[in-house]
């Protein structure tokens, strides 16, 4: 009946043999409530990157409204997201909600960069071969902004992973109350196991995903490969 | 949204009584625990930032610490206190103040770091050999040549830096210390919602606040010849764009060659200038 | 060029070490505030420090009461928990020397520490009792919660908490051996057809009580969901209204307190009979337990036997 695991910070093998279902639970949701926003910030800030890029009058107003976004403290932020959304307070949307704003605001600046990286020569060849702004957009200047955009996917990427933690304090079930539940437990001396296996599986989820995303964006940007190589 | 005005208005909330600080004081504690956190982190990241991208030595340090950025804040707050708990008796702040301006620490030194790296390494290689060419010893070329050529992302990292820790410095109150934070978690167990928007808008009024100083401070510090800023529209670069391309050009064993060998390619816009070419 | 940089570079120092020190004079009562009484004479509370939850500070029970009751005046009071790790490592290491904790928590008799009595009742009766959706209420829910309560007693919960929090068992695990040490774990079909969420707060006794609601519905037929350790009743409590959650265990005065802030009824008996008025429509209360676990104000050992404390009303009188 007594945990099998005693209390050091290397006892986390043993916490978790006996607490596997619960923790893999917790990782399973971690993860998506870091990526989906990650999906939906980026689907939300391409238009808006796009259209600071396209404008420059808009450039300044939008980047600055975004990134003023990411100044509100993250508990804030899930508190106040059931009034704005009217959604209830236990809903795990209030975190995904939260976190893409978060996500926009940091993409919408990087995606507006992204495309004016493409240097003019090249949108100046594309459009005498005759592309219009939508293939231009879609064939010359995406590609060439992935790895802006993949370097800004891999920030909020990660940002999110140790984000997503502190939602444990609103009761969203996630890797964050596994240090909640070592907390509560570390009056008569430190309790470790859970604390510990809490941060190395948000490390390790977080440069899981790290990864991905690096993988994908050379995928994507096969050019790439032949400069490194060489 | 009212409750927040209403809450902003009173001047009670913002005098204090003589049993609560008023919002001055909060100010003050939360910049207090911000300076603390950055001085430290760029105690150590700057010097250390400066060597690394001079010598070109040992840049996975770089990575590793890059790394640092994917540790859950309020795990390793709550790790360090149930360490530190145990060994530190009696009254005062300590017990508290020393896991979060660690953890804050941690938070702050990868964006310093990296971007002190990466502005040194981007140097062009030809500035540098001409500075040698004009007989500049190691130590001159570095303070008097990868510096200043550095400086601009070298303030993008501290003032993305500042934005988190300031964002981030709300978790103090967590562990029962004070801050805009206080505001925050007690308008949260109270259920006064004007409470805990209001320290939120503070909290975001700022850092906003803090990154335009930094801003005024950079604009007078950075040399002309490296922001090209010759007319009146401002040097461009803020933190969180920073951020991004930071990790882009001083990751070296990823997408951007730029960090590895900065004579390959420039498919990463240094913010610098890429923030700077696109507002004009 | 160097020069301008050395000049930045010092003008940032000055700055932010300005900053810092202007910081550290805000801050000088850092995580609390001085409710010092000034000109009255002296009292043992006045030399300490209070720690408690952060609304401990304005709530009715909380330090006003204390003055109103008791004309108790702490030096300070710092901001913690809920009876949680903080306030008890720090009543432990002496950062605060008085602490607003619970009478079950299994802390108080591993540190020897002294309970002081309430003899004017500033702490409302606290019984352990299920708070339900009202839609979610059958015959046979109500006949297995009232089982549960009928059986669960104040030395019950100590013994729960103490082999989670010390021990550190699995509060599932520990849940099911009291229901089969009071022979509650008899399958059945009594509460079959029902379908529920039972929540919990974030703190171990309260896991617990809601696995043994959980597992003693499960056994008589119910389909239960459960999503455990959820927060503060700040946040539970909507979730309980807007039917994220049916079923939580509750303790009857805070209840009480959280609904009607003006409530005045501190015995068992009153606070029960003014619930049903109180709760909002949607809400229902079903029979409370004898397990009470309460607010008070705890002291170590050798803090009690320096002042000669028993009683919270000692606390105002002079060193």
């Amino acid at each position: 009946m007594t945990s099998a695991a005693g209390s050091a910070p290397w006892d986390l093998f043993g916490y978790f043999a006996d607490h596997r279902e619960q923790v893999l639970e917790l990782l399973w949701s971690h993860t998506w409530l870091s990526v989906l926003p990650v999906v939906v910030g980026l689907l939300v800030a391409l238009p808006i990157g796009w259209l600071a890029r396209r404008y420059r009058w808009a450039y300044p107003p939008i980047v600055s409204v975004t990134g003023l976004l990411y100044t509100i403290p993250s508990l804030a932020l899930f508190v106040i997201m059931p009034t704005l959304l009217g959604t209830q307070i236990l809903d795990p949307l209030n975190v995904v909600a939260a976190l893409t704003v978060y996500t926009v605001a940091l993409l919408v600046r990087v995606v507006a960069d992204g495309l004016a990286a493409v240097p003019e020569d090249v949108l100046q060849a594309a459009t005498a071969m005759g592309l219009t702004r939508l293939q231009l957009l879609r064939m010359v200047q995406l590609p060439l902004a992935v790895p802006v955009i993949a370097a800004g996917l891999r920030v909020a990427t990660v940002a999110n992973v140790s984000l997503v933690a502190i939602a444990a304090t609103i009761g969203i079930p996630q890797l964050g109350q596994l240090f909640i539940t070592g907390f509560q437990l570390s009056v008569s001396g430190p309790y470790y196991p859970p604390i510990v296996l809490g941060i190395v599986l948000c490390v390790a989820l977080a440069l899981l995903l790290d990864r991905l995303i690096v993988l994908s964006a050379r995928l994507l940007t096969p050019w790439q490969r032949v400069v490194t190589a060489r | 949204m009212n409750e927040v005005l209403v809450w902003l208005n009173d001047p009670q909330n913002w005098t204090g009584t003589r049993s609560t600080p008023g919002i001055g004081d909060q100010v003050a504690a939360h910049l207090a625990y911000t300076a603390v956190a950055l001085l430290i982190a760029g105690g150590i990241a700057f010097p250390l930032g400066l060597v690394l991208g001079h010598t070109g030595r040992a840049s996975w340090l770089v990575s590793v610490a890059n790394g640092l950025r994917s540790l859950p804040t309020v795990g390793l707050l709550i790790l360090l206190y149930v360490m530190v708990s145990p060994l530190v008796s009696g009254r005062g702040d300590a017990v508290y103040l020393v896991p979060t301006e660690i953890a804050l620490v941690v938070l702050a030194l990868p964006a310093i770091l990296a971007n002190t790296y990466a502005g040194v390494r981007n140097v062009s290689p030809a500035v540098r050999d001409a500075a040698f060419g004009m007989g500049m010893t190691g130590r001159q070329v570095l303070f008097r040549v990868e510096l200043p050529n550095a400086l601009p992302l070298v303030f993008s990292g501290v003032r993305s830096a500042a934005l988190q820790v300031i964002a981030t410095a709300t978790i103090a109150a967590y562990v029962g210390l004070d801050g805009l934070g206080r505001y925050v978690y007690d308008g949260l167990a109270s259920r006064q919602f004007g409470e805990m928007a209001g320290g939120a808008v503070l909290v975001a009024v700022l850092a906003l606040l803090v990154d335009l100083l930094l801003a005024l401070v950079q604009r007078v510090t950075v040399s002309r010849g490296v922001s090209g800023r010759f007319s009146r529209r401002a040097a461009g670069g803020d933190g969180r764009t920073a951020r991004i391309t930071e990790l882009a050009a001083a990751d070296p064993d990823d997408l951007s060659p730029a960090a590895g060998d900065p004579a390959a390619t420039d498919p990463v816009p240094v913010p610098e200038g890429s923030g700077g070419r696109s507002t004009g | 060029m160097n020069r301008r940089i050395a000049m930045a570079l010092t003008g940032a120092t000055v700055l932010l070490t300005a900053l810092t020190a202007c910081g550290e004079s805000g801050s000088s009562s850092a995580g609390g505030s001085e409710t010092g009484s000034d000109g009255g004479a002296e009292t043992i509370a006045s030399g300490m420090v209070l720690g408690g939850p952060p609304e401990f500070e304005n709530r009715p029970d909380g330090i006003p009461g204390l003055e109103e009751v008791y004309g108790v005046t702490f030096g300070e009071f710092r901001s913690l928990d809920a009876g949680g790790p903080l306030t008890i490592n720090a009543l432990k290491n002496g950062q605060i020397d008085a602490a607003d904790i619970f009478t079950t928590d299994p802390n108080i008799a591993a540190n020897d520490w002294v309970v002081l009595e309430d003899p004017e009742n500033l702490f409302a009766a606290q019984n352990v009792l299920p708070l339900i959706n009202t839609e979610k209420v059958t015959d046979g829910v109500t006949a297995v919660l009232d089982a549960v309560s009928a059986e669960l007693t104040t030395e019950d919960l100590l013994a729960l908490n103490e082999q989670v929090i010390i021990d550190r068992q699995d509060p599932a695990a520990v849940a099911g051996q009291w229901l089969a040490e009071q022979g509650l774990d008899a399958t059945g079909t009594q509460a079959a057809g029902v379908d529920l969420t039972i929540g919990s707060a974030n703190f171990p006794e309260n896991i617990i009580l809601a696995n043994i609601y959980a597992q003693a519905l499960q056994a008589q037929g119910a389909t239960v969901d459960t999503q455990l350790n959820i927060g503060s009743r700040e946040v539970y409590m909507p979730g309980l209204q807007d039917g994220s959650i049916d079923l939580i265990p509750e303790y009857s005065g805070v209840l009480l307190e959280y609904f009607d802030p003006e409530a005045t009824a501190v015995s068992s008996e009153d606070v029960y009979a003014a619930l049903p008025e109180a709760l909002p429509s949607g809400l229902t209360v079903l029979e409370q337990s004898a397990a009470e676990d309460k607010d008070a104000i705890v002291v170590t050992r050798e803090t009690a036997e320096e002042y000669g404390l028993t009683s919270i009303a000692d606390l105002a009188e002079q060193p």
